[in-house]
């Protein structure tokens, strides 16, 4: 009986019917589909994107050399040399994080007892040559002071959940 | 013994111990701050608070009585309570600043709060803030706002290193730890109270926010300095020394060790390290390969061997080498042919070679000075030059010891001394001679004929009457008395004056191998070639010289005819870690690691051998000293140089277990010359706690303390009345055909005809001998 069913679905091309009404019902549906980069995806104030090194608003590093991100990172991407800066203060001499490396688990933002380090909702990054995704100081510090207002906004966000 | 029962264990204990020391028996661990095993009892901190049964409150633990049948709780709900309650307290004023201290990781404020600690503050008024101090150039204060008053550095400095340089001043919420007005912190042993601070308020200067204490690899090595031979471990970053700090060893530097042994390794990074072997061709100084070099030194020694003998080859080498390089050296100059080799190059007496029934040493183990009740200390710097050895005598006074010194000076040994003889160095035969007379006297023992002669003074017989009422009786010779022009009739004087109270005879050792270099036969009369003692090198100069570790403008007893002799030979390498002064007269620098960067073996005052390994790789081109022996050996074609490691070259020259068979104090007869100094000035030389060694010389810190200042003359008032000079004027002093000028300073404490003239020091580099005549005239 079965046989004789199926005998006739494949012969009267049942399936394909249906697998057919279904594609044209997405035919007519609304468009989900983000035209990249015209178009973007929203964002949580919680992304992990781009690291940046952040300034107190008298300008100021906040990065005091700590270097409990260097010792939490598990991708072993970031490294730190410290010395005493001529106002006595605790200071980075080199900060740098391979971005290579890293794997963008947000330890190190984590860690951060100053929130020096932020990773943020910048991912449209890219390097041209080897060694253009190795990130020193400098570079950290130039992201940070370009985008420290959005920094400022989501980290205000995330603070009730901290 | 009593029982008392902690946490449900049973434990034994002695009477009058207390709870936290039965706690340590029972491996119960009570949170503390302010309570240290080796310092009094001030339970101040109050962290160490537990459940008595039968109390009524909980009791500090350091400082309760154990009892025999009490029952203690340590995690009680009561103790817990008591003790969060002390930590909340605590961290009142302390700040929040672990992430840039750099106690933070290994500190044990940061620990105990993790377990006691709350999640957050009750406190919202202001902290308390105390103002940094500078206390001098080893330890920091900066942040005097960490410190929770322990007094644990307090306590240490008035109970081990014997002055009271930091104090508590005012009370409560005001109460400050600080140096007395402006005077820093200058004992021989204050980098321990960086250890022993629980917080980060004493963190060490040099170290300063270098590293945190995660990063560092921590390898065991053993002390290149004092005979001693304190454990230490090396702390490594980046395959660069950045710390030293102990390792506790009972039996030898406590917990403790000096600050020569912990800040010496800035001396190893130093920017004079020597990197690349060197040859001076036409004057001018050319780095080559190792091949090269060695193929240099090997052909130079074999031309020179065979047109002018291999007895016109010399080596000294310093102490403070290791066993396998001292053996290896001496292996190789006898595989010459040439038996004139030595390490004892501040000593000026060698009448004892040959009468030697074994290697000097201390004479007992280390931890048995604690138990001795009368100490002779004849010619030490003592504080300088063993500091931890003076320590423990220090330990031993307090208990009750008399401690008598036989010495040309008078500084502070910083503890109580029972009886002292300060005479001018050519006196201390005379003054020896009268304490044993006076001895012999009391034990009613009959005397030689040169002893009998001398007339006891007043200070002998004290020293005597002390010697004679002490049942632990310790008679020892500093580095001053062995560097004596007459330390064989001192060494003999002194052991028969052991001898007469049953009491111990030994030397403090200068340097980490003063024993080891005997043993490997690093002396002109061991073994199968003899040759000459490291004075007659040098006056009867040599055409080669191989030089290890030695600066011999330095190192040497007598500079100037030290200098002569390297300048009158035809060959002079050096086996150095640095550049150093004799960049001007030596034809090869070979490039040898220091103490970390070489696996090697101590043999201390005691006798221990201590072997250790290599901690970082040698920095540059440098290498191994005893591998650059051994391709000297090979080179030289010199059989028995095949050694894959330094444990193969020690295993050859020392056993281990037979090293107590070789230790011997005793001496043949040696005739004695009690004559009384003449008239005219004498020398007086220390060799200054940071100028004893390459590495201590260039270890920054230490440089910049008060112990390493320039020298200055020093004579008594009446002396500089003599010649008309007030203190604080210069002086030019002459010593043999050259002379120097010094800031002139009084010291009332140096008997009539003494001149005190630092040796080791560049400068006074250009004097004479240690010891003999010198002038002294206004400049």
């Amino acid at each position: 009986m079965e046989k004789i069913k199926d005998f006739f679905k494949t012969f009267l091309l049942v399936e394909l019917l249906r697998g057919m009404a279904l594609t044209g019902r997405y035919m007519f549906a609304r468009k989900i589909t983000v035209q990249f980069p015209e178009e973007k995806t929203p964002q949580s104030f919680r992304f992990r994107g781009l690291h940046a090194q952040r300034r107190y608003e008298n300008g100021e590093e906040r990065c005091i050399g700590c270097k409990l991100c260097e010792a939490v990172c598990p991708a072993l991407a970031i490294k730190i040399e410290v010395a005493e800066r001529e106002d006595g203060t605790r200071r980075t001499t080199q900060y740098d994080i391979d971005l290579t490396k890293c794997i963008f688990c947000g330890f190190c933002e984590e860690s951060c007892p100053v929130d020096a380090i932020v990773e943020t909702r910048i991912f449209e990054y890219h390097g041209e040559k080897r060694g253009d995704l190795y990130y020193t100081k400098p570079m950290l510090l130039a992201v940070g002071d370009k985008h420290e207002a959005q920094i400022a906004r989501d980290r205000a966000a995330d603070s009730k959940y901290r | 013994m009593i029982n008392i029962e902690i946490d449900g264990k049973l434990v034994e204990t002695q009477r009058g111990s207390t709870v936290m020391d039965a706690a340590h028996k029972a491996g119960v661990y009570i949170p503390h701050f302010c309570y240290h095993k080796k310092l009094s009892i001030s339970a101040n901190c109050r962290m160490c608070l537990v459940e008595v049964e039968k109390a009524p409150k909980p009791l500090p633990a350091c400082a309760t009585p154990a009892a025999d049948g009490m029952k203690v709780h340590t995690h009680s709900e009561m103790a817990v309570k008591a003790q969060k309650g002390v930590m909340e307290f605590l961290l009142i004023n302390h700040p929040l600043d672990c992430p840039i201290c750099d106690q933070g990781g290994e500190c044990q404020l940061q620990d105990i709060a993790m377990g006691y600690g709350g999640g957050a503050s009750r406190y919202s008024e202001e902290k308390r803030v105390v103002n940094p101090k500078e206390i001098g150039e080893l330890i920091s204060t900066k942040e005097m706002s960490r410190c929770i008053q322990c007094t644990r550095c307090v306590r240490f400095g008035q109970e081990i290193a014997g002055i009271m340089e930091l104090g508590m001043a005012n009370r409560s919420e005001q109460a400050q730890i600080m140096s007395f007005v402006n005077s820093s912190v200058d004992s021989e042993l204050s980098g321990n109270m960086i250890d022993l601070c629980p917080v980060g308020a004493l963190t060490s200067k040099p170290f300063r926010y270098t590293a945190r204490s995660w990063e560092l690899s921590r390898r065991k090595s053993v002390s290149p300095h004092d005979g001693l031979g304190s454990n230490l471990a090396v702390h490594v970053k980046d395959n660069k020394v950045v710390r030293v700090v102990p390792v506790e060893n009972e039996a030898i530097n406590e917990c403790w060790i000096s600050d020569k042994d912990r800040f010496s390794y800035e001396g190893l990074n130093s920017a004079e390290r020597l990197t690349r072997p060197m040859i001076k061709q036409g004057g001018q100084w050319i780095e080559v390969e190792w091949a090269a070099a060695l193929e240099y030194v090997a052909n130079g020694l074999k031309q020179l061997g065979n047109s002018a003998g291999a007895e016109q080859i010399a080596a000294l080498a310093t102490a403070h080498s290791t066993f396998e390089e001292l053996y290896l050296l001496q292996k190789l100059m006898r595989g010459l042919g040439s038996g004139n080799v030595d390490f004892r190059l501040r000593q000026s007496d060698f009448s004892a070679d040959g009468k030697l029934s074994g290697a000097p040493w201390l004479g007992m183990p280390v931890a048995d000075i604690n138990a001795c009740d009368r100490f002779l200390v004849v010619g030490s710097f003592l504080r300088k030059d063993q500091p931890l050895l003076a320590q423990r005598i220090r330990q031993a006074v307090k208990l009750g010891a008399n401690a008598n010194i036989v010495h040309s000076a008078d500084d502070d040994l910083l503890m109580p001394v029972a009886n002292k003889a300060i005479v001018a160095p050519a006196d201390f035969v005379n003054t020896l001679a009268q304490i044993l007379k006076a001895l012999a006297t009391v034990k009613q023992v009959a005397l030689t004929a040169d002893v009998s002669q001398v007339e006891v003074s007043d200070a002998a017989a004290k020293i005597a009457a002390s010697l004679a009422s002490g049942s632990k009786v310790a008679v020892l010779l500093g580095n001053f008395a062995q560097q004596h022009p007459q330390a064989a009739q001192i060494a003999s004087l002194a052991e028969q004056i052991a001898a007469l109270c049953d009491g111990k005879f030994g030397f403090l050792g200068e340097a980490a191998n003063s024993v080891g270099g005997y043993l490997a036969g690093a002396v002109p009369f061991a073994g199968s070639v003899h040759g000459m003692n490291a004075q007659q090198m040098l006056e009867k100069p040599r055409k080669a010289y191989l030089l290890l570790n030695v600066e011999p403008e330095l190192d040497m007893h007598n500079p100037q005819l030290a200098m002569s002799a390297m300048k009158s030979a035809d060959m002079v390498v050096c086996l150095s870690a640095y550049k150093h002064h004799g960049m001007d007269y030596a034809d090869v620098m070979l490039p040898v690691a220091p103490f970390t960067e070489t696996s090697g073996t101590f043999v201390n005052t005691e006798g221990r051998a201590q072997s250790f390994k290599g901690a970082v790789k040698p920095l540059g081109d440098a290498r191994p000293a005893w591998k650059v022996l051994r391709v000297l050996g090979n080179l030289l074609d010199v059989p028995g140089f095949e050694f894959d490691s330094s444990e193969a070259a020690r295993d050859e020259g020392l056993n281990t277990a037979a090293i107590a068979d070789k230790l011997n104090n005793h001496m043949g007869e040696t005739k004695l010359d009690v004559t009384v100094a003449g008239s005219g000035l004498q020398r007086v030389s220390d060799v200054p706690i940071y100028s004893a060694d390459a590495l201590v010389r260039r270890a920054a810190s230490l440089q910049k303390t008060h112990d390493a200042a320039t020298p200055c003359v020093m004579l008594n008032g009446s002396e500089l009345q003599k010649l008309g000079i007030q203190s604080g004027d210069n002086a030019r002093v002459t010593q043999g055909d050259a002379s120097v000028v010094l800031t002139v300073q009084v010291n009332d404490q140096l008997p009539q005809g003494a001149v005190r003239i630092a040796a080791g020091h560049p400068a006074t580099a250009a004097l004479g001998a240690m010891f003999g005549t010198i002038t002294v005239e206004r400049a």
